[in-house]
């Protein structure tokens, strides 16, 4: 993510020996992580060109692309890949307009309390994500909170199903994700010259003005990297939609695991695991190159 | 000014502070709910509670799968850690100190492991685990180490990125001074370029360390029979009832990340490490 930050380093001239220790410094961490991250991602790229008997539940050794036509033939699988990508947008707007406020009164605070506020941000990150899950089973359960104080108060009569839908899982996912879009969008906000703002405003400019003339546009690199950020962790997410969606409920990450484990088809889980990471970086690139466009103009 | 810019002014400010605290409930709202439920009476999580108590704490340490997931979490956090300092530390020196072919790609390649999925990582992993096994003739998969190496793996990165970032910051100046009075190049590392990384170092750790305790979809791929991490235990439990034992479980281990993160805070401003 910082890889920026790597680049600009200062730079030193050159010196005798200096290869040599250069390379004994990077080196161990570099050959460390090809071995156990490059090389697995290459055998699985490998097995998911292999063929698959299904009654005999064994892999056959092949050069086929047939996993990845069956995953984009199958309505089945291509409307779980559509339910992914519609939970990820829509996880990812509401982040969008749930953080930034957030974001902006963290980024701008003079309160000695900040950094309570950025604890109470950074913890929820931190504690996994099947024990917020659990968070969201008491308030969603037929008995939780929500329907029991619906109940009390005498507004419903049976208690409303969220458990084990779409929207326990939206919900479960925003909650998830929105740590990350507001500390992402506070890091930027923050690099905002305070004065910039005061100027738009005493030249009579009201609030939402300045907001979308100069808040909006100079946080743009801030919100697109945390909207990435969202997308990316949306669509992947596993914890929150296999406890909150039940099981009958499928997104992308799930269905993986579930080929590995219940089926045993490694090829096709492969395929699955690439065609779920191709899609997000595509999405990802096609959403950079529109900003940019918009961004030209 | 007149006083109706005041008015508006003011209420602007509370309709902003007013988002900005939904915001935080909402984030805060599922622990919140966890450690209520942590202390009722009755074991069904209904509203109202029917009395508070405090056995489901003791109830814990009666179910072993609690206590050996917590203690497998935090062998393998500690090891990998540790570990993902020692290969990410020198690493980030190298990134920020010399400038050579291939700088950037090298750089990515480390930071790499965020960002791939962590379906993908364990799927990818379990995969070559198991391709290993069979070319040694050793035991790999669902192995203690085995599981460290794919924890290391998810470390380094955390590792790169804020001792990198901490290394910016330091004057090569002094390093050289250090270095026209005498001192040797392992004595300026010691004495001098870290002691000013420490913050990084600080934060690398406690980010790492965490990431590890709490990897979920990565370890599902790992672990083996009879070795679960807490994360798993908690899961696999969730998937089948939630009660106050588990809220419990919960509330130690929110308890322990918090008083991590106050203890680091204390180091390195979280403000400017996240």
């Amino acid at each position: 993510m910082s890889a920026t930050a790597v680049a600009t380093g200062p730079v030193v001239e050159k010196r005798r020996g200096e290869g040599l220790t250069a390379t004994a410094l990077l080196a161990p961490a570099t050959i460390f992580v090809a071995i156990c991250l490059l090389a697995p991602l290459a055998y699985l790229f490998r097995y998911s060109l292999n063929d698959f008997v299904a009654t005999k539940k064994m892999m056959v050794e092949a050069v086929t692309i047939a996993n990845y036509v069956k995953f984009f033939t199958d309505p089945y699988y291509t409307a779980i890949l559509g339910t992914t990508v519609r939970i990820a947008v829509m996880v990812t707007a509401a982040c969008l307009v749930l953080g930034f406020p957030l974001a902006y009164v963290m980024a701008r605070t003079q309160s000695r309390f900040k950094n309570v506020l950025i604890i109470l941000t950074v913890l929820p990150l931190f504690v996994g994500n099947a024990v917020r899950s659990a968070g969201w089973m008491v308030i969603f359960g037929n008995k939780g909170f929500f329907n029991a104080s619906l109940q009390g108060l005498g507004l419903i009569e049976k208690p409303i199903e969220i458990m084990y839908t779409e929207k326990a899982v939206i919900i479960g996912i925003i909650a998830v994700n929105l740590p990350f879009m507001v500390l992402t969008l506070q890091s930027v906000i923050e690099s905002i010259d305070r004065a910039v703002e005061e100027a738009a405003f005493s030249l009579g400019a009201p609030p939402l003005t300045m907001f979308r003339r100069v808040l909006w546009p100079l946080a743009m690199p801030g919100i697109l990297a945390g909207t990435i950020l969202c997308f990316i962790l949306a669509m992947n997410a596993y914890a929150t939609p296999f406890l909150l969606g039940g099981p009958l409920f499928k997104m992308m990450a799930p269905l993986v695991y579930n080929q590995f484990t219940q089926q045993a088809n490694w090829p096709f889980g492969g395929a699955i695991a690439f065609i779920l990471m191709s899609v997000t970086l595509g999405l990802t690139l096609i959403a950079n190159l529109i900003f940019q466009r918009k961004a030209a103009r | 000014m007149t006083s109706l810019t005041v008015i508006r002014r003011r209420a602007g400010r509370w309709a902003l502070n007013g988002a900005a605290g939904l915001a935080l409930a909402y984030i805060l709202l599922p622990l919140i709910f966890v450690v209520w439920l942590a202390f009722f009476r009755q074991e069904i999580p209904s509203f109202p509670p029917e009395g508070y108590s405090l056995k489901w704490f003791a109830a814990i340490l009666d179910q072993r799968k609690f206590v050996d997931g917590f203690s497998l979490s935090f062998r393998v956090g500690v090891l990998a850690t540790a570990i993902g300092l020692a290969l990410g530390v020198p690493a980030a020196l190298c990134l920020v100190r010399y400038n050579f072919k291939g700088r950037g790609p090298l750089a990515n390649l480390l930071l790499l492991p965020v960002v791939v999925p962590g379906v993908v990582l364990g799927t990818a992993m379990y995969v070559f685990h198991v391709e290993a096994e069979n070319a040694l003739d050793v035991d790999v998969l669902g192995t203690f180490y085995a599981l460290v190496a794919g924890h290391i793996v998810i470390v380094i990165p955390w590792v790169v990125r804020l001792v990198t970032a901490s290394l910016v910051g330091v004057d090569r100046a002094i390093e050289e001074a250090a270095q026209n009075l005498g001192a040797n190049a392992w004595v300026t590392f010691w004495r001098i370029t870290l002691p000013s990384i420490r913050p990084g170092i600080v934060a690398g750790a406690l980010f790492g360390f965490v990431t590890s305790f709490g990897n979920l979809e990565m370890s599902l791929f790992l672990v083996g029979a009879g070795r679960t991490t807490l994360p798993i235990v908690i899961l696999q439990y969730l998937e089948w009832k939630i009660d106050p034992t588990i809220a419990a479980v919960s509330v130690i281990q929110i308890l322990l990340i918090a008083i991590a993160m106050l203890v680091t805070d204390r180091y390195v401003k979280l403000s400017r490490v996240v």
